[in-house]
């Protein structure tokens, strides 16, 4: 008998899926430029269904692609072609609201948004709200920490999850909670990517809605000043809710896209959303609004009902779709930086945006140093993806370099491998393949993403050294 | 992180202790200023333990304010790292409870947050990155001074509550936020309607921080601008100090009596012999001769008590790690 005879024996036909048509859809994630179709899909419907296929990859050694929505970013489920692409989207039942408690106990297949519509009869929602949360699965957002636009108050996704249930090749569940002694497993399983277990069931936190909130917009003739006006804002002592900035190229392209009235003429526009009690936001916007233009904003709008809000982030919200109208293909690169360097960062992108000769639109999570330059390229262009590919490599090391990460939100994946190796030495990598082992001793688990081979980044490191040269040398080293 | 930073001459006598004490198959108890566990001469074999103390490895290293990080060694106190913030009118979120001279790196290695626990999150919550001594005497960095990075297995925040039985904590970075301007309020209630009321009130938009049962009053807290209170029947407003009061919690206890950490959900109905309700409802003081029947109960004494109540697939796991770490098992085990 073979794996899929197996599986379907198992999970019954319906839910195995092994043909080229079939298979399509699991072929790639949200990174589309890399794909491969899987020996087969498994959907199971439920968690004993999930055991067993476990149990049956295990028996036939066969890798397992844990799945949720497939919008990761990173191709951290890009199939094997002798791999088995497990999807949970059929686990998605919200097990549990307890309003007094203010928690939801969810399966990993429910959609990120659903949470905040189910609890939101009870003034409350569920805080990360990424970009793709219409879509994205809470599996998915475990397994990649990931954050959203109100990350800066209200946390990534580890700050929201209160337990979860994770079965290893086995299909032995354990209970990982934040009240357990000694170390901290579940901290860990954030931002695990697919590597450490199959996340089953997810206790989330949910807040209160807050009673009022209210943007500022301000409008800069540079970016530099731009910068230093969220410095101010922090230092003085307001976290806002949100806080995101756009270069020209995304603003504009932002505009053109929803015409919601953004000031097309600004080099650099920033959106700073304050909320909270209705005393609170009308003191804090005040505050935003005279720091902004003490720091050199030349225009300023502060929204005046809930629909202005609305409508002034609709722009930014779309600017990742506004921007992709102007190329065939775009590339969403992640690295986050220290705030100080912004400025020098975004010379050094605009620099070698010139060298590569293929066009930059930044947008940036201003608040917590998350960059999102977006990289204009043509797939069908013979090498563009290459070109691409090594000048998004060059921003994540400069990112390093300049003391900062090569990815804040979406994941290493299979993209970011060589970036690893950039960022971490061999005892740190030896750590991570450690860990890794003892989670998973067979190393059927997602193989091959996240953490890059001791092999692969002495190759890189060869690749790196060309020319006995550092990059960036007149950089100091962190 | 890779690259190359200057070589630290106090971390490099610590990694060269360590070395050490693999070749002499020596075990090694990392202390700070032992407010919590009282250094003992030897391992649970009966072996003789060598103490690596980090207490004078201490001092801010990097302090921005406005990048909302502070980098901090090891063996500085408590008390020292929250005067420096606050002269920049900033505070740890995680509100650290303080037994005296507590220092940073004790207060990660056993994980202790304080009332606003509920509220703004955990100890673990805010580190962003931590420098490490792993028990062959390599110097690891994991993390960073971001407060997005998701580059790797988050090892930084794993290893709170590791109690020096993994790694010797050198330096971390934390986030820090604004000083809270807050207010504390009391009303008189029997315990069980308290555990409602906190719970009630926590899912409203009062910004809430704080929340407790204490000598029959309910007390919570409360941040920046919010609707006036004490037009409520009852309701009053009090000192703050009563969080210290209960952070850390240090009752006198009767003859025969111990002191129990309990964690429960925040809606747990009153629990026998609690001496005190705290963190919104999530952590219950209770003084008993017996240990209450509850999943996540710790004993509370001048020596760690592990609950030890991992599953065995859980305590595989940690086994594992532990080997990952410290494969020679130098750092002592409580
Ligand atoms: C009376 C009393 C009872 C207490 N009971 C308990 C209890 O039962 N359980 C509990 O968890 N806490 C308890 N505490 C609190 C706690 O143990 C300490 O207060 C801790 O927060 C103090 O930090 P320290 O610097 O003094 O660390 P220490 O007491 O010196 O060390 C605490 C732990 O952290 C480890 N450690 C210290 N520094 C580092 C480092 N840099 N890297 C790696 N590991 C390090 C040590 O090996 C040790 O395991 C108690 C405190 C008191 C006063
Ligand atoms: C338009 C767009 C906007 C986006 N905006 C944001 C944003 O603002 N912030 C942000 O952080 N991300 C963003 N993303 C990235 C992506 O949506 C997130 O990474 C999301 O959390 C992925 O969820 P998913 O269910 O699609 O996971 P998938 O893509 O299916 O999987 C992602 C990873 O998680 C693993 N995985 C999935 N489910 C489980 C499970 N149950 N157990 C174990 N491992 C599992 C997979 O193996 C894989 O490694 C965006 C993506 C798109 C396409």
């Amino acid at each position: 008998m073979d794996v899929i005879q197996a599986l379907t024996d198992a999970i019954t036909t319906k839910n195995v899926l092994s043909s080229v048509e079939s298979c399509r859809p699991y072929e790639c994630d949200g990174l589309s430029a890399y794909r491969e179709k899987p020996l087969a899909v498994a959907l199971p419907d439920n968690v004993e269904q999930v055991k067993a296929v476990l149990r049956i990859c295990k028996q036939y050694k066969v890798p397992v692609i844990t799945r949720g929505s497939g919008t990761g970013l990173a191709g951290g489920t890009l199939p094997l072609k002798d791999g088995v692409v497990l999807g949970l989207s059929k686990l998605s039942e919200i097990i549990k609201i307890d309003p007094l408690q203010r928690i939801a106990v969810v399966q990993p297949g429910v959609r990120n948004i659903a949470v905040s519509q189910a609890v939101e009869k009870y003034g409350l929602y569920y805080a990360p709200d990424p970009s793709s949360q219409i879509a994205c699965s809470i599996g998915g957002n475990v397994a990649e920490n990931s954050g959203g636009v109100h990350c800066l108050k209200y946390g990534l996704t580890v700050h929201n999850v209160l337990s979860i249930k994770v079965l290893n090749m086995d299909g032995e569940e354990s209970n990982f909670d934040e009240k357990d002694d000694g170390i901290d497993l579940l901290a860990l399983m954030n931002g695990s990517e697919g590597l450490l277990g199959v996340i089953v069931e997810i206790k989330l936190k949910l807040l209160p809605k807050p009673e009022a909130a209210q943007l500022v917009m301000a409008a800069f003739h540079s970016v530099s000043d731009c910068a230093d006006a969220v410095t101010s804002v922090l230092e003085q002592g307001i976290i806002p809710a949100g806080l995101e900035m756009m270069d020209k190229f995304s603003l504009m392209a932002a505009e053109e896209f929803a015409k919601v009235g953004y000031p097309t003429e600004a080099e650099a526009l920033l959106l700073c959303e304050v909320d909270g009690s209705h005393a609170q936001v009308q003191t804090d916007a005040k505050r935003v609004a005279d720091i902004l233009s003490q720091k050199g904003a030349y225009k300023i709008t502060v929204s005046q009902s809930e629909k202005e809000r609305i409508a002034l982030w609709q722009g930014r919200k779309n600017a990742f779709p506004a921007v992709g109208r102007f190329s065939p293909d775009y590339y969403c690169m992640d690295g986050t930086i220290p705030r100080n360097k912004l400025a020098f960062v975004l010379e050094e992108i605009d620099r070698l945006s010139g060298i590569y000769g293929l066009k930059v639109a930044n947008v940036f999570h201003a608040g917590d140093g998350n960059l999102h330059p977006l990289i204009l390229y043509d797939a069908n262009k013979e090498g563009e993806l290459q070109l691409t590919e090594k000048f998004g490599t060059e921003i994540l090391n400069l990112c390093v370099d300049v003391g900062g990460t090569i990815t804040g939100e979406h994941g290493v994946g299979v993209e970011k491998l060589n970036s690893m190796c950039h960022q971490y030495n061999t005892p740190e990598l030896e750590i991570f393949h450690g860990i890794k082992a003892v989670f998973d001793d067979t190393g059927l688990l997602n193989p091959g993403k996240a953490v890059p081979t001791l092999h692969r980044c002495a190759e890189v490191g060869q690749m790196h050294v060309h020319n006995n040269q550092l990059p960036h040398p007149h950089l100091e080293r962190f | 992180m890779a690259t190359l930073s200057t070589p630290n001459h106090a971390v490099e006598q610590f990694a060269e202790q360590v070395k050490q004490a693999n070749l002499d198959k020596q075990t090694i108890q990392i202390t700070g200023n032992q407010s919590k566990v009282p250094l003992r001469n030897e391992d649970l074999n009966g072996d003789p333990v060598q103490e690596l103390n980090i207490s004078n490895y201490s001092g801010i290293i990097e302090y921005e304010p406005a990048e909302l990080v502070v980098t901090v060694k090891a063996g500085t106190p408590l008390t020292e790292l929250q005067a420096a913030l606050a002269e920049r009118n900033q505070m740890l979120a995680f509100e650290p409870p303080d037994y005296g001279n507590s220092t940073i790196g004790g207060t990660y290695a056993v994980g202790l947050t304080g009332p606003s626990k509920p509220f703004r999150g955990i100890l673990r919550d805010f580190v962003l990155g931590t420098k490490m001594i792993d028990g062959q005497g390599r110097q690891l960095g994991f993390g960073g001074k971001m407060i997005k990075n998701v580059a790797g297995y988050d090892v930084s925040r794993m290893l709170v509550g590791s109690k020096g039985s993994m790694a010797l904590i050198t330096e971390m970075s934390l986030k820090v936020i604004p000083l809270a301007i807050e207010v504390t309020y009391c009303i008189e209630m029997p315990e069980n309607e308290a555990i409602l009321l906190m719970n009630k009130m926590a899912g409203t938009a009062l910004p809430m921080t704080g929340g407790a049962y204490y000598q029959g009053r309910f007390y919570y807290r409360v941040a920046g601008e919010h609707s006036l209170q004490t037009n409520q029947v009852g309701v009053r407003e009090c000192d703050n100090s009563i969080w210290l009061t209960l952070n850390p919690f240090r009752p006198e206890l009767e003859a025969g009596e111990k002191l129990w950490r309990v964690d429960v959900e925040s809606t747990n109905p009153a629990i026998e012999n609690t001496i005190a309700v705290g963190m919104g409802g999530t952590r219950r003081w209770v003084a008993s001769p017996h240990k209450p029947n509850h999943p996540y109960v710790t004993l509370w004494q001048t020596r760690f008590a592990p609950r030890h109540n991992d599953t065995p697939c859980v305590q595989k796991i940690k086994l594992g790690l532990r080997d990952v770490f410290d494969p020679n098992h130098i750092f002592k085990q409580l």
